[in-house]
This record gives C-alpha cells, sequence and structure tokens, in this order.
C-alpha cells in the first residue's frame, strides 16, 4: 500500500513500524468470534492494546524530542493531550460502571443464595419463601440494570411488567417504590450534567488526517500523533459501548480513512459494535459487555421462571430452576474473576496518560 | 464472602447450643413487653381482622387456616412458642414425634401481626418505626428464622409436611423483608441529631498538629455526633443486622446498608459545599473559579479523614458487632470509592496548567493529602489501607511535582527577564521584588511543607534513577557545609540566578557608579527580605547569607571609587607645588574642576534612589567621611592662595558645610538640579 507516512529514513521505518503494530494488535481484536467480541476478556485485551500503543507512541516521542518541541508538532501534541484529558473522565465513569456492575452482582448473590445454588441443604427446600426472596432481588436488579436515561415512568412501568405474574402481599410493591431512587446516586467521579457521549464527542472533536504540509513539516510524526488520537477516541468509544455509565451514546463521528494499514480493523470493530447496540434486544441496555447481556438473559428468564412456579414445586420445575440457577452463577462467577484485573486496568490506562501529559 | 456463607449454613448444628442459651433468656425478655401489651391487642383485633389475612392466604395454605377456629386452646405467642420449643427438642431426637397444632397457630399470629405493622406504614408515608414494637418483632423474626432453619432441616418440601414447611418459609421471607425495610427505615430516617457539618472541628485539628489529647477529646465529641443515630437506634440497628444475618439474610442487609449510608455520605459531602467536579470542568475553569472549590474540597477531604470515616467505621462496628468481618467489608466498600473520588478531585488540579499563583493553593492540597496519611493506616486495614495510601501519595507526588515545576517556572522566568529597560535612579527592579515576596511567602507560610515536597520528590528521583549510588544524598550532604536540603539548594539556585539576572541588568547603566547603585539597591532589598524572616533565612544558610552582604559592602566601594575617588583626585596636592611654590592657574583649575565634578554629581546621584533609608544615611556618612577631610584640609592649606573676594568667590563656592548639605541631597530621586535651584 502506498505509505502516507513521509519523513526521514532514519525514523521513517520506526513510524512505519508503529502503524504496523497497531494494525496487528487491532486486526487481533477484530479477529475474535463474534460471541467473545465485548467480553470482559475483550474489553481488557482492548485497554491492553491502547497501553502497549501509548507506549510505543511515548518512546517516539521521546525519540524524535527536538522536533516535538518545534510548532506545528507542538500544537499537535498539545492537541492530543487535550484529547487524553477528556479520556481521564471516561476512565473515571467506567471505575464507577464498574462498581455499578459490583453492586448488581451483590443482587445476584441473593438469588443464588435463596434459589441455593451451591448448598445442597437448603436446595431440597425451594419454597415460597425462596421464589419469593429471588423475585425480590431480580426485580431490585432489574431496576438496578436500567439505563440512568430512562425516565421514573419506565422504571415503573417495567417494574410492573416484570412482576405482572406477581400475586404476592403489597408489601412487596411498597418495598419497589422505595427502591427506585435507592440505586440512583452511582456515578462518583463525575458531576450529574456529565455526559459520556457528549465526552466521545469531545475526544473526537476535529481530529483530522494531517495535512501533507504538517506531515513533511513535523517529519512525518503528524501521522503517529494522529492515530493515537484514532486509538483513543475509538478504545473510549469501545468502553463506553460495553460498560455502563453516565449519559451512554454511541452517535459519535467516527471518520477514519481506509488508507491506514489499522483502519480497516478499527472499522469493522466499530460497525460490529454498532450493529450489536441496535439489536433489538440490545437497545436499551446498559452496557453491550457480553456478560451483562448474559446476566440479563438469565436473570429475566429466572424471573420469568419465578413468577410461573406453582407449589409444590414439580420436579421438572425444580431442574428448569437448578439450571438456570447455574448458569446464573457461572455468569457472576466469570464477572467476579474479571471485574478487579478490569478496575485496575483502568486505572493503569488513567496513571499512564497522566504520566505521558508531564513527559 | 462464600466461605462465610457456608459456614454459616453449616454452623448450624453448632449452634444448637445457642438455642439452649436462647430458650433460657427468652421467656425472661418475654415477660417484659409481651405479656404485658401484645396478647390483650392481639385477642382484640382477632376477631374483626384475623379473617381477612386468613382469606388472602387461602389458596397457599388453606387447609392449615382452616383448623384454626375450630381448636379450642387459645395460644398466645409466647404460649405457642414454648410448644414449639418444646417440639424442636423433641423431633431432635424422634422425626416421627408429631406436628404439634401450635406450630399453625403460632403462624396465624405471626402473619397478623406482619400484617398489622404494615398498616400505619402505608397510611404515614414512612414515620419512624416504634421502637418498643420494633424489639418484640424482632424476637418474632429470631424464633420465626429457628424454627425455619430446624424445619427445614428436618423435613423435606416433598414430604408429607411441605406445605407446613411452604408456608414457615414464606412467613420467614415475609418477616425477613419487613426487617429490611425496617433497617433501611432506621438507616434513613432515624438520625436525631443532624451531623453539624458548619463546626469544622476537623480543620481545627490539622491546624495544630501534635497536640494529641486535646485532639482526641473534641474529636470523640464530633464523631458522636457523627452519624447522628441515638444508642436506641443503634442498638435496634444491630439486633435487626443480627437477625437478619442469622436468618441468612446477610445479603440484604449488608446491600441496604450500602446504599443508604452511601447516600447518606454523599448527602453530607453536598452539605459541606464539596461538589463532583470532572477533570475536564476543572481544566476548562478559570482559576478563581478553582480556587474556590479548593477550600471546600479541603473541608470535605479533613472531615472525611478525620470524623466522617471514622464515624462511619465504628458505627458499620456498632451495627454489626456479632460479624466483625462483616462490619469491616462494608466498611471498606463505602469509604474506598468516596476516597478515591476525594482524591480524584486533586489528580484533577493537578492536571490544570499551573502558574506561579497557584502554588499556594496547590501546597494547600499537598498538606491536607500529607497530613492524612496516618489517618488512613488507622482507618483501613492494611491491604486497603495500602492502596489508599498508595493511591493518596500518587496524588501528592503529582501534586508535589507541580509545586516544583512552579519553581522552575519562577527560574525560568527570572531567566527570561531580560527587558532592556532600566529602572530610573538604579532604583530595586520589579523583579526583585516580585522574586523575593513570593519567595518570603512561600517560605512563611510553607517552609515545611516546601522542604517536605523536595525531600519527597528527590526520593522518587533517586528511586528512579538506578544510576545514582545508594549512599547519594550522604556524598551530597558531605560535600556541603551546610547540609543544604533539596529545596534550600534550589532556592539558593533561584537566588543566584536572581544576582546573575540583576548583574547582567546593572550593565546596562551606562554609569558604572549606577549600576553599583542599582546592585546595592537590590542587593540590600534581597537582604532586608531575607533578614526579616526566619524561615527563609535558615533556608539560605550563613554562607550564602555571609556572601551577599560581602557582595553589597564590594559595591558600596565600587561606587565610592567611581565616584568620589575622582573627586578627591581635584584635591590631590600633587603638581600644585613646584619648587615649593603654589601654581595658582594649576590651583584655579582645581578649584574649577572639583566643583564643576561635584555639581555634576550632585545632579546626577540626587536623582538617583536608594530607597532603604538606612543604606542611605550609610552611604551619605561615609561619602562625607570621604570628602569633608580632604576637603576641609585642601581649603585649609590652598584657600589663601587665591585673593579674598571676587577671587575666592569665585574658585570657591563650596563650604564644607555646603558640601554636606548637597551630599545629603543625593539619592532621593529628586530631579531637580544644583545649578537649576541656584537660578
Amino acid at each position: 500500500m502506498g505509505s502516507p507516512i513521509g519523513g526521514s529514513p532514519s525514523n521513517e521505518a520506526e513510524l512505519e513500524s508503529f502503524q504496523r503494530q497497531v494494525a496487528d494488535r487491532f486486526l487481533d481484536l477484530a479477529s475474535v468470534p463474534s460471541d467473545e467480541l465485548l467480553s470482559l476478556p475483550w474489553v481488557r485485551k482492548l485497554l491492553d492494546v491502547f497501553l502497549s500503543c501509548q507506549e510505543e507512541f511515548r518512546v517516539i516521542l521521546i525519540n524524535n524530542k527536538a522536533q516535538v518541541k518545534n510548532p506545528p508538532m507542538d500544537r499537535l501534541i498539545a492537541d492530543y493531550n487535550e484529547r487524553t484529558v477528556k479520556a481521564l473522565d471516561v476512565c473515571n465513569a467506567i471505575r464507577d460502571g464498574i462498581e455499578q456492575i459490583r453492586q448488581w452482582q451483590k443482587l445476584i448473590e441473593i438469588v443464588l443464595c435463596a434459589l441455593g445454588g451451591d448448598s445442597n441443604s437448603y436446595q431440597r427446600s425451594l419454597g415460597e419463601g425462596q421464589f419469593r426472596r429471588a423475585r425480590k432481588a431480580l426485580i431490585d436488579l432489574a431496576i438496578a440494570m436500567l439505563d440512568e436515561k430512562d425516565s421514573g415512568q419506565t422504571v415503573a412501568h417495567r417494574n410492573r411488567s416484570f412482576g405482572r405474574n406477581n400475586n404476592s402481599s403489597s408489601h412487596t410493591k411498597d418495598h419497589h417504590h422505595r427502591s427506585l431512587g435507592h440505586f440512583r446516586s452511582l456515578s462518583w467521579s463525575v458531576s450529574r450534567s456529565w455526559s459520556a457521549a457528549r465526552q466521545l464527542q469531545a475526544i473526537g472533536n476535529n481530529l483530522a488526517v494531517p495535512r501533507g504540509n504538517e506531515v513533511l513539516a513535523t517529519n512525518g510524526l503528524a501521522m503517529p500523533v494522529y492515530t493515537m488520537g484514532s486509538v483513543l477516541l475509538f478504545v473510549m468509544w469501545a468502553l463506553v459501548a460495553a460498560i455502563p455509565c453516565q449519559d451512554r451514546g454511541l452517535q459519535v463521528h467516527f471518520n477514519v480513512p481506509r488508507q491506514f494499514p489499522w483502519s480497516a480493523p478499527i472499522l469493522s470493530l466499530h460497525e460490529k459494535i454498532l450493529e450489536e447496540s441496535k439489536k433489538r434486544d440490545r437497545k436499551n441496555a446498559c452496557g453491550l459487555l457480553r456478560e451483562i447481556y448474559q446476566m440479563e438473559n438469565c436473570t429475566r428468564l429466572l424471573g420469568v421462571l419465578a413468577d410461573s412456579v406453582q407449589f409444590p414445586l414439580s420436579e421438572e420445575k425444580g431442574k428448569e430452576v437448578k439450571q438456570r440457577v447455574n448458569e446464573l452463577k457461572q455468569v457472576s462467577d466469570a464477572m467476579k474473576e474479571d471485574l478487579e484485573p478490569l478496575e485496575k486496568q483502568v486505572r493503569e490506562v488513567f496513571h499512564r496518560i497522566v504520566r505521558s501529559r508531564r513527559a | 464472602m462464600e466461605k462465610e456463607k457456608s459456614s454459616s449454613f453449616k454452623g448450624r448444628g453448632g449452634d444448637d447450643k445457642n438455642y439452649g442459651a436462647d430458650t433460657t433468656l427468652l421467656p425472661v425478655e418475654t415477660s417484659n413487653c409481651s405479656n404485658g401489651k401484645d396478647p390483650p391487642a392481639a385477642e382484640k383485633n382477632e376477631t374483626e381482622e384475623a379473617e381477612k389475612p386468613e382469606e388472602k392466604e387461602k389458596d397457599r395454605g388453606g387447609e392449615v387456616e382452616e383448623a384454626t377456629p375450630s381448636t379450642q386452646i387459645k395460644y398466645t405467642m409466647e404460649k405457642a412458642w414454648e410448644d414449639i420449643e418444646h417440639f424442636l427438642l423433641k423431633v431432635e431426637a424422634d422425626v416421627g414425634s408429631e406436628i404439634p397444632d401450635s406450630i399453625n397457630q403460632y403462624l396465624d399470629l405471626v402473619e397478623e401481626k406482619t400484617s398489622k405493622r404494615e398498616l400505619p406504614e402505608k397510611s404515614k408515608g414512612c414515620p419512624l418505626p416504634d421502637l418498643d414494637d420494633d424489639w418484640s418483632f424482632l424476637k418474632v423474626a429470631q424464633q420465626m428464622s429457628k424454627l425455619h432453619k430446624h424445619i427445614s432441616k428436618i423435613f423435606q418440601l416433598d414430604s408429607s409436611q411441605g406445605p407446613l414447611i411452604n408456608r414457615i418459609g414464606r412467613i420467614h421471607q415475609q418477616v425477613m423483608c419487613y426487617l429490611e425495610d425496617e433497617f433501611r427505615a432506621l438507616l434513613e430516617e432515624s438520625r436525631v441529631v443532624e451531623p453539624d457539618v458548619n463546626q469544622e472541628p476537623a480543620a481545627d485539628q490539622c491546624a495544630e498538629p501534635g497536640e494529641g489529647q486535646d485532639q482526641a477529646a473534641r474529636s470523640n465529641e464530633t464523631l458522636s455526633n457523627f452519624p447522628g443515630y441515638s444508642q436506641e437506634a443503634l442498638a435496634t440497628l444491630n439486633k435487626t443486622a443480627k437477625e437478619m444475618i442469622s436468618g441468612g439474610y446477610e445479603f440484604e442487609c449488608c446491600e441496604v446498608y450500602t446504599m443508604t449510608r452511601r447516600n447518606a455520605i454523599e448527602e453530607t459531602l453536598n452539605k459541606l459545599g464539596f461538589e463532583k467536579i470532572s477533570i475536564d470542568d476543572v481544566q476548562k475553569m478559570q482559576w478563581d473559579a478553582l480556587e474556590r472549590e479548593i477550600p471546600s474540597w479541603i473541608k470535605a477531604f479533613k472531615a472525611c479523614a478525620n470524623v466522617y470515616f471514622a464515624g462511619e467505621r465504628k458505627l458499620a462496628e456498632t451495627v454489626f458487632s456479632d460479624n466483625p468481618s462483616v462490619a469491616k467489608s462494608l466498611f471498606n466498600s463505602l469509604t474506598r470509592v468516596l476516597f478515591l473520588q476525594l482524591l480524584n478531585f486533586a489528580e484533577a488540579v493537578a492536571l490544570s496548567k499551573r502558574s506561579t499563583e497557584k502554588l499556594f493553593k496547590f501546597l494547600d492540597i499537598y498538606e491536607t493529602l500529607r497530613g492524612n496519611v496516618s489517618n488512613i493506616d488507622s482507618l483501613f486495614p492494611e491491604e486497603c489501607a495500602k492502596e489508599l495510601n498508595e493511591q493518596l501519595m500518587t496524588a501528592c507526588s503529582r501534586i508535589g511535582e507541580m509545586a516544583i515545576c512552579i519553581f522552575r517556572d519562577l527560574e525560568s522566568s527570572i531567566q527570561s527577564d531580560t527587558g532592556r529597560t532600566q529602572v530610573p535612579g538604579g532604583a530595586v527592579h520589579p523583579l526583585t521584588r516580585y522574586t523575593m515576596n513570593y519567595l518570603k511567602y512561600a517560605c512563611d507560610e510553607y517552609k515545611d511543607t516546601l522542604e517536605r515536597v523536595y525531600k519527597d520528590h528527590s526520593q522518587i528521583e533517586r528511586a528512579n534513577s538506578t544510576s545514582q549510588p545508594l549512599d547519594y544524598q550522604g556524598n551530597s550532604q558531605s560535600n556541603d557545609d551546610e547540609n543544604q536540603s533539596p529545596f534550600s539548594t534550589h532556592l539558593i539556585k533561584i537566588m543566584d540566578l536572581l544576582d546573575s539576572v540583576l548583574d547582567a541588568k546593572s550593565k546596562h547603566y551606562k554609569d558604572v557608579a549606577l549600576s553599583n547603585i542599582f546592585m546595592m539597591n537590590n542587593g540590600r532589598y534581597i537582604l532586608q527580605k531575607i533578614k526579616g524572616s526566619p524561615e527563609i533565612r535558615e533556608a539560605m544558610g550563613d554562607n550564602w547569607y555571609r556572601k551577599k552582604s560581602y557582595d553589597l559592602r564590594n559595591y558600596h566601594q565600587n561606587y565610592k571609587r567611581e565616584t568620589w575617588m575622582k573627586l578627591l583626585g581635584c584635591l590631590n596636592q600633587e603638581g600644585l607645588n613646584v619648587n615649593g611654590k603654589v601654581v595658582k592657574p594649576v590651583l584655579k583649575e582645581r578649584f574649577k574642576s572639583f566643583n564643576a565634578m561635584f555639581e555634576e554629581i550632585h545632579k546626577t546621584q540626587s536623582s538617583w534612589v536608594v530607597s532603604d533609608k538606612q543604606m542611605q544615611s550609610e552611604l551619605r556618612v561615609s561619602i562625607v567621611g570621604v570628602i569633608i577631610p580632604a576637603y576641609r584640609s585642601f581649603l585649609g592649606r590652598f584657600s589663601g592662595y587665591l585673593t579674598p573676594g571676587r577671587q575666592t568667590e569665585k574658585y570657591i563656592k563650596f563650604q564644607p558645610e555646603d558640601i554636606e548639605t548637597y551630599i545629603e541631597e543625593l539619592f532621593d530621586g529628586n530631579t531637580a538640579s544644583l545649578g537649576r535651584r541656584k537660578t
């Protein structure tokens, strides 16, 4: 392919290899089977990719210290730094989102505890009480998992439809009224008016392929800056897509020309994720994370089951419940395992960005 | 988590011992409140209300309820429970024991009790729960949990006792549900004492570190005030938590606790004026707006570190006194997030564009962070404390780095001050004033903090550079006679830089004497500032101070030589005597040039400025000391050679006293010249 990268022969190889590396990494990310896309391990891999790209980018800047201080490179770097600061807020919001998922997990623990996935002694006495307990936690979970954009009305509506077959005492309903405000304030690090969608827009603001004279004037260095800007935008966008955070929105203008070796995999990932978000059952999801989807599915099925069981429980239903509970447990365990390292990684991204700004 | 859960399940065998203890306790408690209050109430309502719930429940446990009206014995709850306990003991030995009717009656009564509790709550919104009533209900909860555990251990759901077990499970769940609601309501609404956020005890505490006892007493006072639950409420919370956990509802209990406390803390922080600001917003904010946020943040941070966190911990420990590990994990997860959020603000500020005026607020933040390290260690369990302290130190070192960068900026702004405009009259340069006032303020208010910032930073630097030998600090110290701290070293560097910039500026004056006056003025200003502040004096060290004073004396000497030694040349007797005779034309010439030169000196130098009064008078005195005796003796020796009258008048323009007077007029910044005044 015609290399868009200009520059002196000495650093041409370095810049070329950077472009290749970025491309290879995203090719790797894009080549996962569709059921691994947007899974927790995938998101972690995505963050690893970002960290590696950022590191290589840093080395390039160090190797070209003299250039970096001169115009127009200084301005380009300043632009990039400004984008990264905006990404810091995304990191924080994502961290809040992870914390939120942790809260959901606690509700799932209740369901698992009630329906006794792991305790034999309680397994045999799966009665009305246990189901009510589980159902209550499931309803709380459904409320907690609603996207924040949804108004109170939707909450009430969904809530009612969720417990449609629930002929339990008035007490449970009373409980719901109280829980509505209960889960709201989970965003800790960003102001109430903060919007992930707007932030993404700001990160991508004026992100344009450098003009020929800029490339020449910077000895080709303008290219990696643009590449990192695009990588940053995409990674933040994908994080927001996957993980619940305040005012999510994926309609960011993402226009990467095909001439870069990495544009094909990034665009294909972008497209795949957008497609995923448009699926009927994912439209209103609070995050496209595969595990959230599985969690939603499991808990919904369990909810339907819990609403429909008759007592005494038939053997068949008992088996079904057991199966669903096992599924839920698997999803929950998988999440438990990956959430903490993910949080650490997000923080690492945060710190790395901060450090890169002062280098 | 899982370990605990399973152990609480498995531990049921062991719990049996406790049951024995419970039974002996129960009747005593029961006779206190239930015997007096409950039975009449229960009996009164029985006829009217008991039928309603029964109808509702028909589809579930129909056969059981239908038996109730036909029973002859009317059980009270205590009586029924006594029966049940008896049965539970019996059934332990013999599974075949007949299930007494009292169980169903007891369950009826429990259902009735729970449904009654629901009514007032619904009609009045959420009033404060009646604490007395809570206690009797808590006992019911305890009994239900015990019954539930035992029965479901002994009988299977698919056995003939299925409906009964199902009913027990359902009612138990209901009871637990109520406990959960009450727990929440108590946590949310029973705070009698609103924590007084404006009292700001935390700030005082930090202002005077090192006063142990006094402080502790005061903070204890505040602690009892936060989170503001009454002793009764705390006792009920404790008992409720205990019943929920022993009933297997630990998750629910923790969930409610976390959520309500989280909201409460956030509310408290809002009241303190701390608002969540995103990093991006901080970057966009004008400094004066951001500057206003910083004190609120400091207040909030100190309040959390000194009062609220400890209060939260105590609350968790009080409410979950039977489950210390639960208390610990709840406290951790609650405060950890909050703590990181508070740090986030510091990080955001550290990312803002730096400028010299921001230094002092940055140092305030640094002090706040650094001053609370020990609090973190004492509040959080080791692992968590380690993580939080790491984060705290990261934020700290970023702020510290900013501070150091600001000093470096100061350095480069001094260096780049290369303007050729001269300060008229050789007065103190604005750069000197600005730099000295800035440094003096920094030292007066923040010297210890700055020392710490530099020390921390140099340690980090050292840790980062492997090339440095380990005894780097020792070496650098031994090379230095004054044991300079890293901050002192930088301070001296800045001063020396200022000196060299001033020296370069002094060269812009064409008159060497004036450039010396300029150096004197600035040097004096610097020394006076340093003398006036013990902190900066100490930081600069004796050597530097001595050297600077020496320089100052040199400027003085140079000035005198430049200006007055030349003048003295006119009074030189050499060349006046030729063969023992005074050459009159030469003498006349001498007088003429003396007068002219002095007039010129007076004219220019009275426009020069020496604003330091002491230095001004010292200078004048020293000039007088050089000139007057010489002039006086010159006059004494040679005035007689001039013809009295016109000639004398023409050549001897000044009497020594006149000279003195004129010297007194020097360095006043006065532009009026001698000649002009004479006309």
